[in-house]
């Protein structure tokens, strides 16, 4: 809970005030915290793409969103991510799950854990990759950078660091 | 009565609201019929208009309206869920079901055959659900406008059929920069 609550922590200061997920049980904690959390608009939906949009939405209402989901997620959005929050220069932070890095049980999360970060970067997405609790203090900074940037950013967090917490 | 002939009749209606608008020929024919910097032109991401209206509406108060079509629809049918669930009451999704792919060549799509998107919408968990005529939608359009206390999806059944037309000579980021000054969040524009 620990990590979950320091990374939401650092989302809100970074800006982000608009929460979607898809779920994930590494990002579980989050969710529940987000759940109770009075500050921010927070609600689950049911596939990334369409979140998306409702980022993209929320962008023009003036809100810096947030979109927790697994790294299977990004595979599911990669047109809306290109063709809607990129031409129109809308910064939406990825708050991602990296499933079938070390650690991962499943072995089927292999997969798209060897493309996720050349996919993102083939987008053009900065990455934060986040292995060690010592890289949760720059999540704030980065949040704060996709508005600087009006780019999507993706911040990737490592099945090793969440499953503990 | 076709998508142009309905747009027609609609602005008086759509003219002072924030409108989010399906790509293609629908913003397209919106354009050209009275372009305004409340109407947000979507120029890609078919299947959208419907979420990126929800995520407006749940940011701000002024009513906002999607415009989008069966065929989009059909492509991102889990965001009713989502709207049945998490709509505001300044949001209202205006389906204009003409029953085809029109901005592609006039495909047909499924709603020509055995599927309801009114039931679709219900089943989703959407409240208030209207299917009526191209004639009947401003009226229902101006109902879901004026009531505060609910959403609405208004699934407008018209023919397919297009109307000669360019593309918007208008680049993302000038749709985009006028339309957030026209909601009044943001001065610097």
């Amino acid at each position: 809970m620990k990590i979950s609550q320091q990374i939401i922590s650092n989302l809100k200061k970074g800006g982000a005030d608009f929460f979607l997920s898809v779920p994930c049980k590494l990002l579980a904690n989050m969710i529940t915290i987000l759940e109770t959390d009075n500050d921010i608009y927070y609600s689950a939906i049911p596939r990334e793409e369409e979140g998306m949009g409702i980022c993209a939405g929320a962008y023009l209402g003036n809100k810096l969103p947030c979109i927790m989901m697994q790294n299977t997620g990004i595979g599911n959005s990669v047109n809306s991510i290109v063709s809607l929050l990129q031409l129109y220069q809308m910064p939406v932070v990825f708050l991602i799950s990296y499933r079938g890095t070390s650690g991962e049980p499943v072995g089927a999360q292999g997969g798209m854990a060897k493309v996720t970060e050349e996919i993102l970067q083939t987008l053009r997405i900065p990455i934060l990759h986040c292995s060690s609790e010592n890289d949760l203090d720059k999540i704030s900074t980065f949040t704060a950078h996709a508005k600087v940037i009006e780019n999507p950013v993706a911040i990737l967090c490592d099945f090793n660091l969440m499953k503990e917490d | 009565m076709n998508r142009f002939e309905l747009l027609n009749l609609l602005q008086d209606t759509l003219q002072d609201n924030l409108v989010i608008c399906n790509i293609g020929l629908p913003s397209q024919e919106l354009y050209k019929i009275n372009d305004r910097p409340n109407y947000f032109y979507m120029l890609g991401s078919m299947g959208l208009s419907s979420s990126i209206g929800l995520g407006l509406s749940l940011s701000i108060d002024k009513n906002v309206i999607s415009i989008d079509g069966d065929g989009s629809v059909l492509m991102n049918m889990n965001t009713l869920a989502t709207i049945g669930n998490r709509a505001p009451n300044n949001y209202t999704l205006l389906i204009v079901d003409n029953g085809s792919y029109g901005s592609t060549g006039d495909q047909k799509t499924f709603t020509n055959e055995k599927t309801s998107l009114k039931e679709v919408a219900l089943g989703a968990g959407c409240q208030n659900v209207i299917e009526c005529s191209g004639k009947e939608t401003p009226d229902n359009l101006k109902k879901a406008l004026a009531d505060k206390n609910n959403s609405y999806v208004i699934i407008s059944k018209i023919s397919s059929g297009n109307v000669p037309i360019k593309p918007i000579p208008l680049n993302a980021i000038t749709i985009r920069d006028r339309f957030r000054k026209s909601i009044g969040l943001v001065s610097y524009l």
